[in-house]
């Protein structure tokens, strides 16, 4: 029987010849359970009004910092899956199981999916679910927008997932350099794929950038001045400023080459004036406030975590936030580190090596002010405090790799050898992800009202902390050794053979302790135990003076703050706010409403980037329309808030025991 | 003993214009301000790829014979007069007159679709000329540059006709005034934008 | 109506940055408008008479434009958008500060960088 024209167009490209391989098949059958499982879940048990009223078109906080969490750990595990891919493809030498082409979208996706789609959506979910609670405000200053920011993320990581089935995956790399990524070389629509996601995910964290910044600079409790503000909204607005002032030459970047492909201009080809390294130029001019941007929300989150669980006042405020905002400062002027050997010449080279060398010193001062916090204190060994005290080893030697490879003719040689991937393994995982981990055991009671199970924890750290050095380690020697990085295979005799087989065994460790991880967070739902005081960890900041989780208002009185850490102040004068409020202090409360807005503007995107990506381009005008079409019917909604009784209030309040009788 | 309780606000804050007045509205004003920070790195990273990518011609004519500059001219003259009337229309905004606001809403849309039609028309021809992105490096960072300033315009001009139809329904409020506050902040902006592709693209070219 | 809880003047001064206290513009006759205007007019059409009649040498003359340029901006940011306007401290003056000052740094740099005499082109 022989298909009509458009039906077999049709086939032929969206299911091309590349996304018809056993690990794509594989792929297949995994969506199509898993949408099983979501079709029953919703249709047969009706669970579809309750996700969309309580979920998709929220506006909450809180609850958005829920749907960033599940997005990231989802996307944590499909580019783990790909690093175990990886790794089982180098183990030995030889080795069969992946192709080359195969091997560069794996590597493509892998570094993608980590930085954007899992590290930034990771970040999110904390300051959603921390930042109002830690400055006494009853939500974000743009809640809509915020919104907007999680359903631009989601539908951007749809379109860069969907790639390994639907069309092909990109494979330039997670840099995306041109020419390679250039029509002439990735004819596909892989690069598409890449381009577009990146954009519209790209959207909405500027989006979220400024909305932090403003939340952060208007919204806080009256008396917390910035010289009050808890560390963790320090480094969430130093990030947010990087964030506002670091994604605008990416969306250039990325532009300009989606022009070159989509549309024959001549940026970065190589005949017509064009020039490939402009490309390079602008990427690390986002790419290297990038780093800052997921490792900031670390460093605040270790500095509450450390002064927490050593019962401690932080030592050195003062030079803690002087060291972030140089932080900042310092990383935008030393992006040229990531492509010394592009031959700007020595005078280029050394102004940027010798800046990227300076943010060693603030570095420095943070790690020495954690440790003397922690000196004379009395320190508990929770799991956050647990990944605190494995983060201050590692992320030193991730940092003093980082000063040898800014050493430029050094450079020369570690270029894009195994010792670079061994550096920024070392400080993205002992540092950001240590970091984000130690916080989601952190706030976790404060987010769902009960805690991870604490042994089951420890289990994970370790299998985590131990398969981190074994499969790391090992690259730096590799590096050594002349292994460069993206190779898909290696020929006997090297002597790379014994290094590579450990360095795979550790990476099925930190699989390992996924699972374990994931056991945990599912065990605790279940049978964990339940925070009803609303101070799991005995803490310091605002946050924990508010039942857990927080109710829909946070806040039923703002208080005003007088102290850097105001609820352990309080705690000291022998004060709990749970008999605090009595019934006429309670009044009525204007909340943001829920709207599908965001969630639509987001579908708008998604098939706007779809057929920006298969150049159909009655899909992407319709797309675009739809996008207008949104932003208009938003513009003329004026019904944004809603009140909440101050009876249901007194309720909410009297049924968690806050309410003097 | 507990944490004291803040006062909390309700209504307008005295001696402040009305965009100002509503703390909601006021922090959605500096959140636009945020906004247009990320737009000046876009500009930024695009007049950044023109700097460089100026004298990378390639075998296609370079800026010197490219450019036109009666309509460069007209267009400047139309943006800078809609910058003015755009300001009149909020300083009859904050003096209550709403009938001369919508006059000068009017005559900046005017202007500013006079500038896009302008602008369009002096593409259209270049490109007649066979003076297409695809011919060199320098083609594409002008037209991309441009081109973006142009979008924006084209935006903005969407964007103000929605408020008109807002203000008409609604009258000046706090919530009409802050959108009408962050439209002209937009459009001044632009015109900075413009001045600044007038001297270092158009009257940079001439110098060569 | 309730008072608002803290005069923005007092917030500023409470954050020890008194360069941010608001200042907000008397509305009578626009006359910063209309010099605004004239300013913009005589600014821009300046540079471009100073380019016709080539006075200067390329490099200085670039640079008197770009100046005017700038003059120009501060003029619009002044006068028209009134950026020290705001209920609180006006906080945008030190982003949009920042945000000029990393603009020039990333135009320079690029220019600077992009400078090399390396084989791709």
């Amino acid at each position: 029987m022989a298909l009509p024209g458009w039906m077999l167009y049709l086939i032929h490209t969206l299911f091309p010849a590349n996304t018809r391989r056993p690990t794509e098949l594989g792929a297949d059958v995994l969506i199509i359970a898993t949408g099983a499982i979501l079709f029953y879940i919703l249709i047969i048990k009706g669970r579809w009004r309750h996700v969309w009223t309580e979920w998709i078109t929220t506006v909450d906080h809180k609850k958005i910092a829920v749907l960033y969490l599940i997005g990231a750990l989802a996307m944590l595990f499909r580019a783990g899956v790909d690093a175990l891919m990886l790794r089982t493809q180098l183990a030995l030498p030889h080795q069969g199981l992946l192709s080359a082409l195969e091997y560069d979208q794996l590597f493509t996706t892998h570094g993608t999916i980590m930085i954007f789609f899992m590290a930034m959506p990771f970040i999110f979910a904390l300051f959603n679910a921390v930042i109002p609670l830690q400055i006494g405000s009853r939500d974000v200053a743009f809640p809509r927008l915020n919104a907007m920011s999680f359903w631009l993320f989601a539908f951007g990581a749809l379109l860069l997932n969907m790639s390994f089935v639907v069309g092909g995956s990109p494979s330039a790399g997670w840099t995306a350099y041109p020419p390679l990524s250039e029509n002439v070389f990735l004819p596909g629509v892989g690069q598409n794929y890449y381009l577009m996601s990146l954009l519209i995910a790209g959207i909405g964290t500027t989006m979220t950038g400024i909305n932090f910044v403003v939340t952060i600079l208007r919204m806080r409790a009256p008396g917390m001045t910035l010289m009050k503000l808890p560390l963790f909204a320090w480094s969430a607005l130093m990030t947010s400023a990087l964030i506002i002032f670091a994604f605008p030459p990416l969306t250039v970047a990325l532009s300009m080459t989606l022009i070159d492909r989509l549309f024959q201009s001549s940026f970065f080809t190589l005949g017509h004036g064009g020039m490939p390294m402009m490309y390079v130029n602008l990427f690390w001019l986002f790419g290297h406030p990038e780093v800052y941007i997921v490792v900031l929300p670390a460093f605040g989150i270790f500095s509450e975590v450390v002064a927490t669980f050593s019962s401690k006042r932080l030592f050195g405020y003062e030079v803690m936030v002087a060291s972030l905002v140089s932080i900042m400062f310092l990383a935008y002027g030393t992006w040229v580190h990531h492509f010394f050997t592009m031959g700007a010449g020595p005078a280029v080279n050394a102004f940027f090596g010798l800046s990227t060398m300076l943010i060693a010193i603030p570095t420095g001062v943070k790690i020495f002010n954690w440790i003397f916090t922690m000196w004379g204190g009395r320190i508990r060994m929770t799991v956050a405090m647990l990944y605190q005290m494995a983060f201050i080893p590692t992320f030193v030697i991730g940092g003093a790799t980082g000063i040898i490879l800014a050493t430029v003719p050094v450079d020369y040689q570690f270029h894009n050898t195994y010792f670079l991937v061994a550096h920024f393994h070392n400080v993205l995982i002992g540092g950001t992800l240590f970091g984000l981990l130690s916080g989601m055991y952190y706030w976790w009671p404060k987010m769902f009202g009960m805690k991870l199970d604490e042994h089951q924890g420890k289990w994970a750290f370790w299998l985590f902390f131990l398969g981190f050095w074994v499969t790391f380690f090992p690259q730096y020697l590799l590096g050594l050794e002349g292994m460069q990085r993206r190779m898909n295979t290696y020929p006997f005799g090297l002597g790379w053979h014994m290094l590579n087989v450990i360095s795979t065994i550790g990476a099925f460790g930190m699989g390992a302790a996924f699972l374990v991880l994931v056991y945990n967070v599912v065990w605790s739902l279940r049978h964990g135990e339940r925070d009803v005081t609303g101070d799991a960890w005995d803490g310091r900041t605002l946050e924990w003076a508010i039942p857990s989780p927080a109710p829909e208002y946070n806040f039923a009185r703002i208080p005003v703050v007088n102290d850097r850490d105001p609820w352990w102040a309080m705690k000291e004068s022998g004060a709990t706010l749970a008999n605090s409020l009595s019934a006429s202090d309670i009044h009525a409360i204007e909340l943001p409403k829920s709207t599908p807005v965001p969630f639509l503007l987001g579908a708008s995107f998604f098939l706007f980037g779809f057929g920006m990506v298969f150049s159909w381009w009655y899909v992407a005008i319709l797309g675009l329309l739809c996008v207008i079409g949104t932003l208009i019917y938003s513009g003329f909604n004026y019904e944004e808030h809603a009140m909440l009784s101050a009876d249901a209030i007194r309720g909410t309040e009297a049924s968690l025991g806050r309410l003097q009788a | 003993m507990s944490l004291p309780l803040a006062e909390e606000e309700t209504g307008l804050a005295p001696g402040l214009p009305l965009e100002l007045a509503d703390d909601r509205e006021s922090i959605k004003i500096t959140g636009f301000w945020m906004f247009l920070v990320t737009d000046v790195l876009i500009f930024a990273s695009l007049f950044a790829s023109y700097a460089v990518y100026r004298s990378r011609v390639a075998l296609a004519p370079g800026p010197a014979q490219v450019f036109h500059y009666g309509p460069v001219l007209l267009e400047t003259l139309l943006l800078l007069t809609s910058s003015f009337t755009v300001g009149l229309a909020i300083w009859a905004m904050r003096t209550g007159r709403t009938r001369m606001l919508f006059f000068w809403l009017a005559a900046t849309l005017v202007l500013g679709a006079g500038f896009v039609t302008s602008e369009i028309h002096d593409f259209t021809s270049m490109v007649g000329q066979g003076l297409t992105w695809h011919q060199s490096a320098f083609l594409s960072a002008f037209y991309v540059l441009v081109g973006t300033h142009g979008a924006h315009v084209t935006f903005g001009i969407v964007w103000a006709v929605t408020l008109l139809f807002q203000v008409a329904r609604r009258g000046i409020t706090p919530v009409t005034a802050r959108k009408l506050y962050t439209f002209s902040l937009y459009w001044h902006f632009l015109d900075i934008v413009w001045v600044f592709i007038f001297t270092f693209v158009y009257l940079g070219g001439k110098i060569g | 109506m309730a008072e608002p809880r803290t005069a923005p003047e007092e917030s500023a001064r409470e954050e020890g940055l008194a360069f941010l206290e608001p200042r907000v513009h008397a509305e009578g006759f626009p006359v910063a408008q209309v010099f605004g205007y004239a300013g913009s007019i005589i600014l821009t059409f300046g540079s471009f008479f100073l380019v016709t009649r080539h006075l200067m040498p390329p490099v200085v003359l670039l640079a008197v434009i770009l100046t005017l340029a700038v003059g120009q901006a501060a003029l619009q940011l002044g006068v028209f958008m009134h950026i020290r306007e705001s209920r609180g401290p006006a906080w945008q003056i030190v982003p949009l500060g920042l945000a000029f000052f990393i603009a020039l740094g990333l135009i320079g740099m690029s220019v600077w960088i992009m400078m090399f005499k390396a084989g791709v082109s």
